[in-house]
This record gives C-alpha cells, structure tokens and sequence, in this order.
C-alpha cells in the first residue's frame, strides 16, 4: 500500500510538471468552446453549457470528399447532441442513462477530447482516464504488455514507474499468460477487463466508463464496482458511467441524468433518474 | 493566413509538448512492422539488399550500362537513390493516410493528429538513417572513397523530414475523408519512382523537363544524396534545385495547415 501511495506522489509531480500539456483552450470554429486544464481546484470537474454535436451525413464517400473543398455539396444534418447541459461536481459519480442512440457516447467522446462539438462551451478540469465503447484504444498487433507500456508512456509516466504499475495491472486484468500475446486474439472481455485495469490504475482525476462493464461477467464486475469505490473514496476521483442498465447505475452513482435524442430530460438522484428511465 | 499561421504554431506547439512519446512512438512503430517474423530486424536489411540486388542485374548484365559515375562504383550510386526512394515511396502510400494506421489514436485517445504524421516519419526515417549508415559502412569495408561532403547527410535527412511530414499533414485528413483520395496518392508512387531520376541521371534530360524536375521532391532528395556520395558537392551549389525545394516547403507547409485546420475535427467523427 505504501509503494502505492509514494507512486500516486510522483505520478501527482508529474502531472504537475506536464500539467501545461494539456492547459489548451481551443477556440474552434463558430460558437464552439473547449476550456480544459487540470485544475483539480475547480469544484466542477466536466461542465457542459448548450452544446451541441453535429454530424453531417453524405450520401456517399465521393459526396464527402467533393463537401471538403466546395460548399454546395448536399448533406444531412443530424445532431447527436442537441443542447445539453449538466454539471458534474468534483467527487460524484454521475450515470447517463439512455437508449442507443441518445448521444451517450458522443458526450463522452468530447468529454474525452477525441471529438468535438460544434457549439456550445465545455469545460473539464483534471485529467481523463477513458473506456471508450469497449476499447481503451489498444493496438490489435501489439501484445497486452507493450500496449499497457504505450499507453502509461502516453499517459506521461516514466519507464520506472510504468514497469512498477505493470504487475498491479496484470493481476487485476486476471489475464495470466495472454498478457503477452497479440491483443487482436483477446475476446472483448479480456480486452475490456485490461482495459479497466489500465484506465483505473493511472490515477486519473475522471473516470469514464462507456459500457465496459457489460461485457465481464459479473464476478469481475463486482470487482471492478469495488475497485472504482476504493479509488473514489481515496481519491477525489470523479465518475462518469454510461449504461443502459439502471441496475449497474445504481450500484455507484449518485446522480443520474437521463438522456433521450441529444439533450437531457431528467437530471437528480440516481433512483429518480432510473425510475424516469424505467417509465420513458 | 492568420488562421493558418495559427494552426502552424498549434501543430509546432503539439510537437514539441509531445516529442517524447513521439519518440516512443516511432520506435513502437518499427516493432509493429516487424512484429511476429522470426528474422525480425535483418527484414529491414533484406528487402533493400534484394531490391538493389534486383536493380543492378537490370542494369549491369540486362542493359550492361553499368559504368562507373564520376569515379564512384554503380551499385553506390544506385544505392543513393533508391534507398531514399524506399522513405519516400513509403511516405506517399502510406504516409498519406497515417490516421487508417492509427484510428485509436484518432478516435480512442486524446492525441494531437499532427503528431501521428511527425512519429510515423520519424520511424520510417530511422529505417533510412539505419541504411544510410549501412551503406557508409559498406563503403568502409570495401574502401570506396568517402569525403567531406557527407557531412551534409543530416541536413538532407532534416529537409527530407520536413518536407514529408508536412506532406502526411496535408494529406492524411483527405485520405481519412474519402478512400478515393488514398487509393490515387498510392497509385503515384509507381509513376513517381519512373520519372524522378531515381534510376537515372537528370542530367540526361531534356532542358525543359530538368525545369520540371526542380519542382519534383522525389528528384532533389536523389540528387542530394548522390551529391553526398557521388558528386562531391554542396547541395547549396545547386542554388536553383534548392531553392525550388524549400519553396516547394512553404507550399506544402501551407496546404497542410489549410487541410489540417479545416479537417481536424472531422476526421474522429469520420474513421
């Protein structure tokens, strides 16, 4: 416990010294905003205000190539996110409920940063760990260990301190002697339990779970609730967790906002934010 | 321009904050090439060894016009251009569509896209830095004169990265946009290696299409490195070709900022 605490201490000076990293703020096209440092200070750790995510629909590749360089191109308009706004507070623990294609995803892939919105303002303070829909963005040809090396090299962890949490993670992941073969031979429950292990052994000041958890079975679901409780109540961790299951929500969410086409129709405690999903 | 000039600082800013794992990245990358062959790293000698081997019976016993140039053995020469031409023949086919090489980063991870084109560069290029350097060594053994002029060999590696890595900025949002555009920047990279003197000596070219060839970056990475080895001379003593070079730069630096500015945030919601 103790080699865990002094390696929380550095990982923390390192995310002090690379915290001009990632203190960008991005003013993009139109109306869209994105303010991101990691300012653990804040009490609002993600803070949404109006936005909106729009993706255009061509009716062909060829269509979407000639969109780039003239303007009078046809195209759909579809917004994934339609003016939402919500809040998450430092150390909460927050369930976005929704059917398949709510725009769960796509609030989180721009809470992550892999994605943009076009309008709106978003703010997120503190570092983002991530599941993305199942992936934790591993190389297929790479092995679980030189995938794990990656991307605590990517994170900004130096090779010490990589080599140090590499056996947490191994033995979390259950995995055994697959750590060291090719991730595109992995089922998606092995990739899903290396990539919690990973995303939750990083010290990450936001924790993002896509519906990794469906694809365990539900001793290592167990586990993992009782992992992302521990560090939440360690740490000032705070949780996002995407599901379309209120049960697992329950298990630990606070809060719950509830999402139908885009925008959010119900924000509050978690039992009224299931019992609205169960009755919409 | 202002718009554009702001990207470029963004694009210099994402570099510099990220080299490390560039860094990292680059060599992940050559291990990724070679992954799962038995032989490993002598792949990476192999491939160029048949090729000249391939080039040279061509030339040396089919059309017997093998002879020395400017005092330097053939197979050298052949060697200068067309271990350059394996980097650049790369860069236009794949390097042009970095981001289908990488979708995780691109939709997975938040990572700046212009470094994906800097790491998959820099990888390729420590594969030509690793031949180069092979080839001095050859050059030791077999006791081929060697002069000062090598010394600019950095230099050229520099330009030569410059100039490609812009080339994947401009080039990889395109290509993630629209598979179209990937499959016909592959298909120039045949008629790239024909017609940019990687076989043959410029010189024997026509006046109008040696003005031609100034604008070709294929053609002055050959000439380069042959001025290294071959020519024993500065490649500032070429003003002209130099010049149209780093013009050629510029353009691309601003075709590549355009692109990238424009297309960036498209490019998640696309792959």
């Amino acid at each position: 416990m103790s080699s865990k605490s002094k390696m929380s201490l550095t990982a923390r000076a390192m995310r002090a010294a690379s915290s001009e990293n990632e203190n960008l703020s991005w003013s993009g096209d139109g109306e869209a905003r994105i303010i991101r440092d990691q300012d653990v200070t804040k009490p609002a750790a993600v803070k949404f205000d109006h936005v909106y995510k729009t993706y255009k629909l061509y009716k062909s590749d060829k269509q979407r190539l000639l969109g780039t360089v003239s303007r009078r191109v046809d195209y759909k308009v579809i917004n994934a996110v339609d003016d939402l706004s919500f809040t998450v507070k430092r150390g909460e623990s927050l369930a976005l409920l929704g059917l398949n294609g709510a725009g769960k995803s796509t609030a989180l892939k721009m809470i992550t940063g892999v994605c943009y919105p076009t309008r709106g303002r978003i703010e997120v303070h503190g570092r983002i760990s991530a599941l993305l829909e199942l992936s934790a963005g591993f190389d297929g040809n790479l092995s679980g260990r030189e995938n794990l090396e990656m991307r605590c090299q990517l994170w900004g962890f130096t090779r010490e301190e990589t080599q140090a949490l590499i056996p947490e993670m191994h033995e979390f992941s259950e995995l055994g002697d697959y750590l060291d073969q090719p991730i595109r031979t992995y089922s998606s429950g092995m990739k899903a339990r290396l990539g919690f292990a990973f995303a939750s052994s990083i010290n990450p000041d936001i924790l993002v779970i896509d519906e990794a958890l469906s694809v365990g079975d539900k001793r290592f679901r167990v586990k993992c609730e009782e992992r992302v409780k521990s560090i939440m109540a360690e740490d000032n961790l705070t949780v996002l967790f995407v599901t379309h299951s209120p049960e697992q929500a329950k298990q630990f969410c606070e809060r719950g906002i509830v999402l139908q086409k885009g925008t959010a129709v119900f924000e509050g405690d978690i039992e009224g934010a299931c019992d609205y999903y169960d009755n919409h | 321009m202002f718009g554009l000039a702001k990207t470029f600082l963004q694009v210099l800013h994402d570099n510099w904050v990220w080299r490390r794992q560039a860094w990292e990245l680059a060599k992940i990358d050559l291990v990724k090439t070679y992954r799962g062959a038995a032989l490993g790293w002598i792949w990476l000698f192999v491939k160029p060894a048949v090729y000249i081997g391939v080039y040279y019976f061509t030339f040396a016993i089919g059309m017997r016009s093998a002879a020395p140039i400017n005092g330097m053995p053939f197979l050298l020469w052949m060697a200068a251009g067309v271990f350059p031409w394996f980097f650049m023949g790369d860069m236009i086919a794949t390097g042009s569509n970095v981001y289908r090489r990488y979708p995780f980063l691109v939709n997975r991870i938040r990572f700046p896209l212009s470094v994906i084109s800097t790491f998959y560069v820099l990888s390729n290029m420590i594969v030509l830095v690793g031949t180069m350097a092979f080839t001095i060594i050859m050059c030791l053994i077999l006791h081929v004169k060697l002069t000062i002029y090598l010394l600019q060999l950095p230099l050229v590696f520099l330009l030569m990265m410059y100039f490609w890595t812009m080339w994947s900025i401009w080039l990889s949002p395109l290509s993630a946009v629209s598979r179209d555009f990937s499959k016909l920047i592959a298909t120039l990279s045949t008629p790239f290696f024909w017609l940019s003197g990687v076989l043959f000596q410029l010189d024997s070219l026509p006046r109008s299409i040696l003005h031609v060839m100034n604008f070709n970056p294929v053609s002055w990475a050959c000439v380069a490195m042959r001025d290294c080895f071959i020519d024993q001379r500065w490649i500032w003593s070429r003003p002209k070709m130099l010049g149209c070079y780093l013009f050629l730069c510029a353009v691309v630096t601003l075709l590549a900022m355009r692109s990238y500015s424009r297309l960036h945030k498209e490019v998640p919601d696309v792959l």
